[in-house]
This record gives C-alpha cells, sequence and structure tokens, in this order.
C-alpha cells in the first residue's frame, strides 16, 4: 500500500518534470556520435581541437619523424592522466628514433607504417586500434596516448595510464583484528588487481562497462564463471545497461540505480571496501560491480544476514567468530529496541520490573519533568547530533567534541533534571550497540527504524513494540535481491544455510556453497576435512567425493 | 492466479499458528470442566477426521481453490451462491478473532484505549503484511510461529512447582454428556477451522501427497501441545477456576512465581491471531476475486478487512457474549460450512474421480 502511494507520488513529479522537455546533453554528445577518423590529419586535428577546446592540459604533438622526415603524425595526450615517463622515453623514443632507423633500412614511405609502428616498433604491451571519435576520445580522456598518422584512418591508442592516486591502505570503514589490512583505493586497476591477487582461477571474468553520459565511469563486473549464477549475471548486465544518468561519483549512484526495493529503507545490495569481503562473495557465487573513482565496491545478490557477518568472523576459530556473532546480534535488535523497551515499560508496564529496579527507576526520575518517551527522544537525537558532529568535524576535534558530548552532556543533563540517569545508560548502549553491528548501511537503517518503534511503544507500550516488529519483519520478508529473498536462510527455511548466520561453522564443517546463491556449483569442498591425527600405521584415508544430497 | 509458492514448513508453521490463534486467549474445552482433557481428545479425533476430509477434498481436486472445486461441483450459479455464503462465513469468522484479540487486549493490558483503536491498528498492519502476499505471511510466520513453541515450553516449565497433578480426578464427575459437547465445540473451534486452508492449498509447491503428511503432522502436534496445556491449566487452576476465568493463558502465565511474564501472552495472542486473521483475509479477498472474475485479489483486501474491523466492533455486545457465542452458537453454526458441505463436496468429488 505505501508502495502503491510512493509509487503514484513519484510517477506524478517524473511527470511533471518530463513534461518540461530538457535535455541539453543530447546535443551536447550528438557531433560525437557515429563520427570516424579521417585519413587526413589536420582534419582530423582540426577536429580535435574545436572538440576538446584549448584546455592547457590537453596535449597535441605534431611532428615530422623518419629518415627524411616525411611522415606526419601526431601524439595527443591529457597531462597528469599519463605517466610522462613512459610517453617520453618509450612512445616518443620509439617514435622518433626507432622509426628513423627502420625508415633509413627499409623506406616506410608510402606503406602501412602505422601498422608497422604498432606490430614491431612501439616497445608497450597494450595498444589497440581507434576507429571512431567516440573510441579515440574515450581511450585519451582515460589516460591513453593517441596516436594518429597522416594517411592513416585509423589511430592508435597507446596504454600509458599513470596519474597519483592513493595508495592501498587500511579500509577505514570496516577494520579487524585479524585478517588482511589491505583495502580498495580509487582506482579501479589496483582494485581489481586486488581481486586477482586473491582469485587465481582462470574462470575470474571481469566485464568492463562505460556508465554516465558526461561522467563515462568505468564499471566492471566480476564473478567466476561457472558459480555465478548466469541469471543473476545477466540480471546485472540488464540493470547496468539501463542505466541512463550524467554521471556516476560513486557506488552510491549505482547502487540506488539497480536495487530491487528503491522506496525501502532497508539496503538490497551489499558494499565494501575490504577486497577479501568481495572476494569471499565472489567465491560464493556472488556478483562483484567495481566502480572507477570510489574505494567501495557493490556485491549482489545480498542477504540481510550479511550485515551481521564481519569478515573476522572467518578468519578468528569458529567458537570466537560464533560467540561474538551472537553477540553482534544481540546489539543489532538492543539498537532497534532497547529505548522503546525502556519507554513502554517505564510508561505501560511498570509491574514488570522488579521491585527494587521499579523504585530506584522512579526515584531516579522523579525530578524529570517529562515523559519517558520525550527524555528518549531528546537524548537520542543529542546523540544523533554529536554522532554526526563526530564525524564531520577536523579529525583532531573529534574526539574532543565526542567526550563533551558524552560525558558532560550526559552528566550535565542528569544533573539539570532533564533526563533521568536509567535513561543516558540506555541511550549510551543503544548508540554503543549500533556500532557494533558491521554494515553500517544497517546500523543507519536500524537507527531510522528505532525512532519509529520508540514512537509506537509511546503510544502502545510493548503492543505497539510488537507490532513494530512485526511490520518490520513483514516488510522484510518480502524484499528480494536479485531474485534471493532477503531473509533467505531463515525465511525461506534452510538449515544447511543456517551454519553461517546465527553461529559461523568451522571451515571444514561449509562444504556447500549457500543453496539460493551459489545453487550452480553447490559443493565447495569435499566432506571430512576436519583435522585429527593418524597414526602411522593407518593412512590417511582417501575418500571418495560423494554426492552431497540434501 | 499469482504463481507463490509454500514450502512444507511454511505450510506446516501456517497451520500451528492458525490453530493456537484464538485458542490462546480462549479456551473451548472448559466447560467439561476437570475432564477437559478427555474433551481434548475426542475432539481432537473428531477434529482430525474434519482435516483429513479437507485434505481429501483438496487431493482429490489438486490446484483448484475452494471456490473452483464449489464451481465444479454444483455448477456455476449454485456453487457461486454458497461460495458467497462461505465468504460471509470467512469474513465474520476473522471478524470474531479481531474482536477476541481486541477483547483480550482492552480487558489485560490497555483498559481504556478504545477497543477499535487496538484492532484498527492490527489490521493496517495484516492488510500491508497480506498485501505483500501469501508468501511474506508465510516466511513471517516461519519467523515468529517457532516463538510459540518457546513461549509455550517457558510457561509450563516455570509453572512446574504450583502443579497439583491429582486435579484431574474424579474422572467423568458430570457424565459423558458435557464431555462430549466440549469436545464437538473443540472439534469445530479451532480444528474444523482449517475449512480455510482449502483456498491457501493450491499454493503448496510439493506433490500433492506431501500434503498429508504435512497436515496429520500439525494436527496431531497442536493436539499434543493442547492436551499438555489443558492439563497445566487443570494442574495449575483446579476445575473451578478453569471453568469460571476468561482467559486462562493469561491467568496462568500472571501466575509465575517471581516475575511477570503477562506480555508474553500478548505475543503469543499477536503471532497466533496476525496468521489466523491474515489467513482468513487472504481466503475472503481471493474466494471474492474468484467469484467475481477480478484479476487480483489485492483490490479486495482492504474492502474486506475493513469490513471484518467494523463486524467486529458491532458484533457484540461485551465479552460475557463473546464467550457465551463461542461456546453456544458457533459449534452450530459451522455445521453447514465445516461439516455438510465439505462432505458432499468430498463424496462428489469421489464419485467424480471413480467414474
Amino acid at each position: 500500500m505505501i508502495r502503491k502511494v510512493f509509487g503514484k507520488l513519484f510517477s506524478r513529479l517524473v511527470k511533471i518534470e518530463s513534461d518540461k522537455k530538457c535535455d541539453p546533453e543530447t546535443n551536447l554528445l550528438k557531433d560525437i556520435e557515429n563520427l570516424d577518423l579521417t585519413a587526413d590529419l589536420k582534419a582530423n586535428l582540426h577536429r580535435i581541437k574545436q572538440i576538446l577546446g584549448d584546455s592547457p592540459d590537453v596535449v597535441i604533438r605534431t611532428c615530422r619523424i623518419g629518415w627524411k622526415q616525411e611522415i606526419c603524425l601526431a601524439v595527443i595526450h591529457i597531462d597528469g592522466l599519463v605517466d610522462k615517463s613512459l610517453v617520453n622515453d618509450d612512445v616518443m623514443k620509439a617514435l622518433m628514433l626507432e622509426v628513423q632507423m627502420v625508415d633509413r633500412k627499409e623506406n616506410l614511405k608510402g606503406k602501412h607504417i602505422l601498422e608497422s609502428i604498432r606490430d614491431s616498433m612501439l616497445p608497450i604491451s597494450d595498444v589497440k586500434n581507434v576507429k571512431s571519435f567516440a573510441d579515440f576520445f574515450d581511450s585519451v580522456l582515460s589516460g591513453d596516448t593517441a596516436i594518429l598518422v597522416d594517411g592513416s584512418d585509423v589511430g592508435l591508442a597507446v596504454s600509458t595510464r599513470g596519474w597519483k592516486s592513493r595508495n592501498v591502505e587500511e579500509p577505514a570503514s570496516e577494520s579487524v583484528v585479524r585478517g588482511p589490512r589491505d583495502g580498495f583505493t580509487e582506482n579501479l586497476r589496483d582494485n581489481t588487481a586486488l581481486l586477482r591477487r586473491r582469485i587465481k582461477t582462470p574462470h575470474l571474468r571481469v566485464e568492463a562497462y562505460k556508465i554516465g553520459k558526461l561522467s563515462r565511469t568505468d564499471v566492471e563486473i566480476v564473478y567466476i564463471k561457472g558459480i555465478a549464477d548466469e541469471k543473476v549475471i545477466e540480471e546485472v548486465r540488464r540493470r547496468l545497461r539501463r542505466i541512463d544518468v550524467d554521471h556516476i561519483l560513486e557506488s552510491g549512484y549505482i547502487e540506488e540505480l539497480i536495487e530491487d526495493a528503491p522506496l525501502s529503507l532497508f539496503s538490497t545490495i551489499y558494499r565494501t571496501e575490504r577486497p577479501d569481503k568481495l572476494a569471499g562473495g565472489i567465491f560464493e557465487g556472488r556478483v562483484g560491480i567495481l566502480i572507477d573513482n570510489t574505494p567501495f565496491a557493490l556485491l549482489v545478490p545480498s542477504v540481510f544476514a550479511e550485515w551481521i557477518q564481519a569478515a573476522e568472523d572467518y578468519y578468528e576459530r569458529y567458537p570466537i567468530g560464533s560467540l561474538i556473532r551472537l553477540l553482534r546480534i544481540g546489539a543489532l535488535l538492543s539498537s532497534l529496541l532497547l529505548p522503546s523497551f525502556y519507554v513502554a515499560i517505564t510508561t505501560y508496564h511498570q509491574e514488570m520490573l522488579p521491585t527494587v529496579l521499579l523504585l530506584s527507576i522512579s526515584a531516579a526520575r522523579e525530578g524529570v519533568p517529562f515523559p519517558a518517551i520525550v527524555e528518549a527522544f531528546l537524548m537520542e537525537l543529542s546523540f544523533e547530533v554529536l554522532r554526526e558532529a563526530g564525524i564531520r568535524l577536523p579529525r583532531p576535534i573529534g574526539p574532543a567534541i565526542s567526550i563533551i558530548g558524552g560525558v558532560i552532556i550526559g552528566d550535565a543533563a542528569v544533573r539539570a533534571g532533564l533526563v533521568g540517569a536509567p535513561m543516558v545508560v540506555v541511550v549510551a548502549f543503544t548508540g554503543i550497540a549500533s556500532y557494533a553491528i558491521s554494515g553500517y548501511t544497517a546500523s543507519i537503517t536500524m537507527r531510522f527504524l528505532r525512532f519509529g518503534v520508540m514512537v509506537l511503544s509511546a503510544v502502545l507500550g510493548l503492543y505497539g513494540v510488537m507490532l513494530a516488529v512485526i511490520a518490520i519483519t513483514a516488510h522484510m520478508v518480502s524484499l528480494r535481491s536479485f531474485g534471493v529473498p532477503y531473509l533467505s536462510p531463515i525465511a525461506p527455511f534452510n538449515v544447511r544455510d543456517l551454519k553461517d548466520v546465527f553461529l559461523r561453522a568451522p571451515w571444514w564443517a561449509m562444504f556447500k556453497r549457500p543453496r539460493l546463491i551459489g545453487h550452480n556449483e553447490p559443493i565447495r569442498q569435499d566432506y571430512f576435512l576436519m583435522p585429527r591425527y593418524f597414526t602411522d600405521e593407518e593412512d590417511e584415508p582417501v575418500h571418495e567425493r560423494r554426492d552431497h544430497d540434501d | 492466479m499469482e504463481n507463490v509458492k509454500i514450502s512444507g514448513i511454511q505450510l506446516f508453521l501456517l497451520i500451528i499458528g492458525f490453530l493456537f490463534g484464538s485458542t490462546s486467549i480462549l479456551t473451548p474445552v472448559a466447560s467439561a470442566k476437570n475432564d477437559a482433557w478427555l474433551a481434548v481428545i475426542i475432539g481432537g479425533l473428531g477434529g482430525a477426521c474434519l482435516v483429513w476430509m479437507y485434505v481429501a477434498i483438496a487431493v482429490l481436486n489438486p490446484s483448484k481453490t475452494l471456490v473452483e472445486i464449489l464451481r465444479n461441483r454444483f455448477g456455476k450459479y449454485l456453487g457461486n451462491a454458497i461460495a458467497i455464503l462461505y465468504i460471509w462465513y470467512i469474513v465474520h469468522f476473522s471478524a470474531l478473532t479481531f474482536r477476541n484479540f481486541g477483547e483480550f487486549i482492552v480487558t489485560v493490558t490497555y483498559p481504556e484505549t478504545p477497543m477499535v483503536v487496538i484492532i484498527g491498528i492490527f489490521a493496517a498492519l495484516l492488510v500491508y503484511a497480506v498485501n505483500s502476499g501469501i508468501e511474506v505471511v508465510s516466511r513471517s510466520s516461519e519467523l515468529f510461529v517457532p516463538l510459540l513453541f518457546v513461549i509455550i515450553i517457558i510457561i509450563s516449565l516455570s509453572l512446574i512447582t504450583t502443579h497439583d497433578f491429582t486435579a484431574f480426578l474424579p474422572l467423568l464427575e458430570n457424565g459423558i454428556k458435557p464431555v462430549l459437547h466440549a469436545a464437538f465445540e473443540f472439534a469445530t473451534f479451532p480444528l474444523g477451522e482449517i475449512f480455510v486452508f482449502l483456498m491457501v492449498f493450491p499454493h503448496f509447491n510439493k506433490k500433492i501427497n506431501n500434503l498429508k503428511k504435512i497436515a496429520a503432522f500439525s494436527v496431531i502436534i497442536f493436539i499434543l501441545l493442547y492436551l499438555w496445556s489443558i492439563f497445566e491449566y487443570l494442574f495449575v487452576l483446579g476445575k473451578d477456576l478453569l471453568y469460571r476465568a476468561n482467559f486462562v493463558p493469561h491467568i496462568i502465565a500472571s501466575l509465575i512465581p517471581n516475575s511477570n511474564l503477562e506480555p508474553l501472552i500478548d505475543i503469543y495472542l499477536i503471532i497466533g491471531g496476525g496468521v489466523k486473521i491474515s489467513i482468513c483475509i487472504y481466503a475472503a479477498a481471493k474466494a471474492l476475486s474468484q467469484v467475481f472474475g477480478i484479476s487480483d485479489y489485492r483490490k479486495l483486501v482492504t474492502a474486506v478487512t475493513t469490513f471484518s474491523v467494523v463486524l467486529s466492533v458491532w458484533v457484540y455486545e461485551n465479552l460475557l457474549e463473546m464467550v457465551e457465542f463461542a461456546q453456544k452458537v458457533w459449534p452450530y453454526y459451522s455445521i453447514p460450512f465445516q461439516i455438510v458441505i465439505p462432505l458432499i463436496l468430498l463424496l462428489s468429488s469421489y464419485r467424480a474421480k471413480t467414474d
């Protein structure tokens, strides 16, 4: 119903917008479309200058090379996007010296100069032909160096990409105590390399897309052929292809444009900064989406359980991983429900508390002029503001603010009689608990929902809390992510996949991939990998690979 | 028809949740006093026969809903007419469940809140769930119904010290008649109400023969659990209190020493009642859409729910009338819908099959 209402509202808005009819950027792109390079170098250069304008970072070097300086060519690149030493030492040197020497021996004039340069003189591995202006600009503006030769209607794009980028560092949003410390960077190639270093199977596939009419952002989808579900891959391709925006600055753009439930508070696409996490997902049969210029990669299909799985669960021994995961589920629930429980119980169900506790709570709240819900809102809102301030502030000031906020405001509010001390405890615990959830997106969702649940609890007590929980659950079970139900191993229920939800089973017990995601190639490893001691007489038994049937 | 499938475990949990729906607050066999357990056994057997009959109808008419079966057997006009009667019965029945629910919450937890608010908010939630599809209802039941088992176990274990294990004696103190009456009551409420599932069975995703197993299994589990609860009620409350109390499970929960677990019963009720009413609303809306040839049942869900909420507020004057109705009128009112028409359907489907 909500969907219907919102859907109608949105379509109305879209209609109003589309009635205005304005799309200047299509004209902007028209002049490049369907335009091929010609054999006349001067005409080509003229057109290039016309389209690019005279920006200072565009380098167009025309030169005459060969033994008798009869070969006219132009080298074009964007300063700053190319590795200068590569361009000078390899490309220019080859063109000027190598060509001259070969020309002296063989007299290149009148032959296929471009082909011979490409095939035998240019000491660079990645060289492509470009025929149209669209390809030409895509290459040059991505950092390639283009070589155009007079008399040839084909140009060369030499890969000389090299620009200042951040080193591989520890991911800021997902740190671990045990586990690899490298994180994705803003450079797409570095990111695929990080992934390749973990997945060396030849079946790893990387497919490239360019999305954004103006930004022409590189987007690549990564999966293991044979393990990932073909239907999911095709669905990802289809959804990426239908994106028609003018720019992509971050993975969030892509996420919003391809997700299944655009009107939901829950995110049905997982995002991570950790190459090991992305690799783990790809090994399970998921599809990764890497986007240039952002360290955040996307992973689909995604289920809710992923938000309570941290990378570390899999690196620590399984009892520790499991217990910590249980703790995290507790944190998730209390970050959603704890303030509402407090409000409901102190407002409606005082009889549920043991008498001693009830007395101390009412003593603490004696001087407080507000009802519990107002108290809760005051504290929760000030906590949210503090957190937001802590993130935005310059780094050295951040801790100071949190000390002022947490200790001083909390304490002073109690002394001033604005809130009761138990409320401060509840809010502080809730705030900390929301950080224990491994997915930042999930913790934001829980924070939003918390306020709704609090309102219901103030109006209807525990009955309201229960209704809110049922409503949230009914919403969550109705979600799907690329065909996979969002609460997948729990509802629809699947015993085998529960190994990796509330607990983390040891690696020797997880011999199958998740049923709804990796069903193409369900068997991950053999049974009986549990380590045990073998005496000398007894050889290590060789187990036949059995059919694992459900 | 929308292509939605329900797995075996989901169907099992739906049936369990449905059966525990109103029995979580009302005790249908209480009129048999200390022979209530006997009534549960006899009524359970009778009710199991009824459920067997419904399942047999579903097996004989695979992937057909109740409305389609009725039309097949009785012809278009008579079939539609009977289907409309059934729709009325289902809507009435969901209104009664709404009322049970609201009456309980208003009496026990929120005496100053108007009942229509309680029922209305709950109804809005159920409309959302049913509008999202029967799949959502069944998946939610997968998450919540297991809680029922946990609650039953918690409550009965925490009361183990207050049991009086001789409370069911003497046997048949008032003769067999009240026992049989209570048994009949138990067979029609809640077991006979399973006929509503004739609208849901076509969504079952496995072979139709598995349906028998699942139905049998869930009914047996329910009867055993209910027998356990009835013994527990008897042992804790004794026969008189069992007979007189309005909301037995609530009293039981409030007797738990040293703690106050009453809200557990609220949870119990919201889950059970939620499953029951959403199945009813789904069945009524679906049947209505089939009778009148409307393509999507979702268009009717809000209307059906609104009607049944209004009906639920009007239908009784007070709590006592509700209890009286559930015990005295409901069993007889149900006879044609739960026994007579299904029996005719079964026989005629059987004859059609053998011919």
